[in-house]
Order: structure tokens, then C-alpha cells, then sequence
């Protein structure tokens, strides 16, 4: 049998962590050794009372004294703030990268990342803007050209009118100065043949003179 | 029902939960009322150390970090208020081995307990040094091992075995008396 202190095997005895060989060595002190023995006495004794320790009831008591309710961060001082707002950033910078794209249609949203068109839709994109454009350029000359005309035509029919208008005019007043003119020959022509008439009622008269029988 | 694991209330009365508090002070006030009984030996003193561990455990909750079992160092914490409780009765009283802090006369509320040898008990523990004491207290009532002991008290396991086999000396002889 090992020899052991009797305090450590005292010791191992009330942690109850005796093993056989010194719970041997344990019951052979309690034998041989009186003073150990009633030391262990003292100690089954205590622990009897303590199993059997009744103790006064309990009081009431205040245990609300006991409980003070933490301060409640206010929402600004949430500690995932900051990591949430870096979060919606790099999302954020994502969504730019890739080319996030968000379209609603008929009520439906649709969201998604869209890469950029390629060369052949681009050419075909053009292509169909330079169609349009001339198609429209084109549609824009027809009319350009249709007024034109048109204005043209407007221009020339009254250049005609006009031209028309002051010939007649000027045949008119050419007329009226030969009808004119003529009126006044006549009129040189009455007075010549009335002086002439007056002349030969003078001759005549100037031979009734002469020839009475004749003037009457 | 499943109940609870202390750390678990311990998580949620942090959180504001006071039922949880109340669940983790139901689980050990009976515990820590009887510590507090046979530490001072009077009820109405046990019942001011044990609001007042309550307090300082809820105070220093946020410290706990879970290493060994919140019995234990519920404990701790009731042992350092225990001290705290007797330098405010005694301020002049140092608090080692040599102190003779105890009853000098039993105690009246001793009467409160139905058991006779719970009365003989209590008072024979008011007879020992606030430090044998405390180390009677938590390895027969408290269950707790040397090396255990010698974690919440801040000694070593030595020193600890060494008070009890002194407080066990004394112990016999005054529990011989009281049986006559």
C-alpha cells in the first residue's frame, strides 16, 4: 500500500475524488489514526447537517431594486449602420458597373444586369437611324419641292395677270389716244372744211354780189 | 418543459429581458439566502447580502464571460459582498484567519429556523472566522471543490484545506457542546 498524507487523502476524500487504491489507504488511516478518524467524523457530521440544513423561509424581497433595464440604442446608434450604408455603397457601385437595368412593363417590373449591345445591333442600329433619317429628309425635300412648285406656279399665273391687266390697259389708253386723236383730226378737219364753207359762203357771197339773181 | 441554460438568461437579461433576470434569481436565491443565513446567522441580514449580491451580479453581468460555471462565480461575487457586508457592520475588524468575527451571544432570529440542529449549526459557524467560514460554507454547502474554492477566494488550494481542517477542529468541539 502507498503511503499517503493524511491530509491529501483527507482532501481527495471530500472532493470524492478517491481512487481504490487510496480509498484503501483511506480506510486504513480511519483505523490505525484516532485524530483522523474523528476529524473525518466532524466532517460526515457537517455534511449530514448540511443535507438536512433547514433554513428559515424565504422573505419577500424587492428583486425589481435589482433590475436596471439597459438604455435602448436609438436607431441612428445601430452598430450595423455603418456597415450596411458601406454595403448599399459597394452595391450601389455594382449595379453602375454592370449595368443594372430596371424596366416595368404591362406591370410587371423586371430587374436585371444588362451587358451593352454588340457591334452587329450597334451597325444595325445606326443603320436603321441613318434610314429613318433620310426617309424623313426626303419626305421634308418632296415637300420643300411641292411648295416650291407651287408657289412657283402661283407666282407665274399672277406675273401673267399682271402682264395681262396692264397690255389691256395700255392698248386701251393707246386706243383712246388714236380715237382721241382721230377726234381731234376731225375736229382740225370740220374746222378746216368749216372755214373752207365759210371761205366759199364768202366767195359765194361776195358773187351773190355781183350775181343777185343767183343768190336767191 | 426544457428549461433555460443560465447563459442563455444571463444573454437575454442583458438584452433587457427582466423575466429572464427573474428566472436566473429564482433558479439560485434559495441558495444564496441560505449562504447569506449561515454567513451573518441572522435572516434579516441574509436577506439585505442577498438584494445586495443580486445588485452587484445584475451590475457586473456584461463581465461574465462564461468561463466556469455562473454558480461559481455567483459565489465569488457573494463572498467579496459578504466581506464588504461585515467591513461596514465592523470597519475597524481586519478579515484573516485571526479574526474571531462571530456572535458573541446567539442570536434571537435563530429561532426562525424549525430545525434544532440547522439552529445548532448556524450559530456554531458564527463562532468561526469570517474566512473558515466562508470556506465551510462553499465545500459543505455549496459543493464546490478545493480547487474551486481556491478560484473564488483568490487563495490556493493549500491555504484553503488549511482553513477547513482549522474551522473543522473548531467545529467539532463546539457541536460536541451543543450535543452535549
Amino acid at each position: 500500500m502507498a503511503n499517503y498524507e493524511s491530509d491529501y487523502l483527507f482532501g481527495q476524500w471530500l472532493d470524492n475524488a478517491l481512487t481504490n487504491e487510496e480509498r484503501e489507504a483511506f480506510e486504513a488511516l480511519c483505523l490505525s489514526d484516532e485524530a483522523f478518524a474523528a476529524q473525518v467524523e466532524t466532517a460526515t457530521q457537517l455534511s449530514v447537517a448540511a443535507e438536512q440544513f433547514t433554513p428559515p423561509p424565504m422573505p419577500a424581497w424587492d428583486k425589481n431594486a435589482t433590475f436596471v433595464a439597459p438604455d435602448k440604442p436609438r436607431w441612428w446608434q445601430w452598430q450595423g449602420l455603418p456597415m450596411m450604408s458601406m454595403a448599399m455603397s459597394a452595391l450601389a457601385m455594382v449595379m453602375v458597373v454592370s449595368g443594372f437595368s430596371m424596366q416595368v412593363s404591362e406591370g410587371k417590373l423586371t430587374m436585371g444586369f444588362q451587358q451593352g449591345p454588340s457591334d452587329e445591333q450597334v451597325a444595325a442600329l445606326v443603320n436603321q437611324k441613318l434610314n429613318d433619317y433620310q426617309q424623313a429628309n426626303q419626305t421634308m425635300f418632296t415637300q420643300y419641292v411641292t411648295a416650291l412648285q407651287q408657289q412657283q406656279q402661283e407666282n407665274s399665273t399672277q406675273l401673267t395677270q399682271y402682264l395681262l391687266t396692264s397690255s389691256r390697259q395700255e392698248r386701251r389708253e393707246d386706243f383712246a389716244e388714236l380715237i382721241k386723236f382721230i377726234n381731234q383730226q376731225r375736229d382740225d378737219d370740220q374746222r378746216y372744211y368749216a372755214r373752207q364753207l365759210t371761205q366759199l359762203q364768202r366767195e359765194i357771197n361776195s358773187l351773190d354780189d355781183g350775181y343777185p339773181a343767183i343768190t336767191e | 418543459m426544457f428549461e433555460k441554460r443560465d447563459e442563455q438568461l444571463i444573454e437575454q437579461a442583458l438584452k433587457g429581458h427582466k423575466k429572464a433576470w427573474f428566472a436566473l434569481i429564482k433558479r439560485y436565491e434559495s441558495a444564496i439566502y441560505q449562504y447569506g443565513v449561515r454567513m451573518t446567522g441572522n435572516p434579516h441580514d441574509a436577506a439585505d447580502l442577498m438584494q445586495d449580491i443580486f445588485i452587484a451580479v445584475f451590475r457586473s453581468l456584461t463581465n461574465y464571460r462564461g468561463e466556469g460555471s455562473f454558480k461559481a462565480w455567483l459565489f465569488r461575487i457573494a463572498h467579496f459582498r459578504c466581506i464588504e457586508f461585515y467591513r461596514r457592520k465592523r470597519p475597524d475588524s481586519p478579515l484573516d484567519d485571526n479574526d474571531e468575527l462571530s456572535c458573541e451571544r446567539p442570536c434571537p432570529e435563530h429561532n426562525l429556523m424549525t430545525d434544532s440542529t440547522s439552529q445548532a449549526l448556524t450559530a456554531a459557524m458564527q463562532r468561526l472566522p469570517l474566512a473558515q467560514r466562508a470556506v465551510i460554507e462553499l465545500k459543505f454547502f455549496g459543493q464546490f471543490t478545493f480547487d474551486e474554492i481556491a478560484d473564488q477566494l483568490g487563495l490556493s488550494s493549500n491555504t484553503v484545506k488549511s482553513r477547513l481542517y482549522s474551522a473543522l477542529s473548531k467545529l467539532k468541539l463546539d457541536l460536541e457542546v451543543e450535543h452535549g
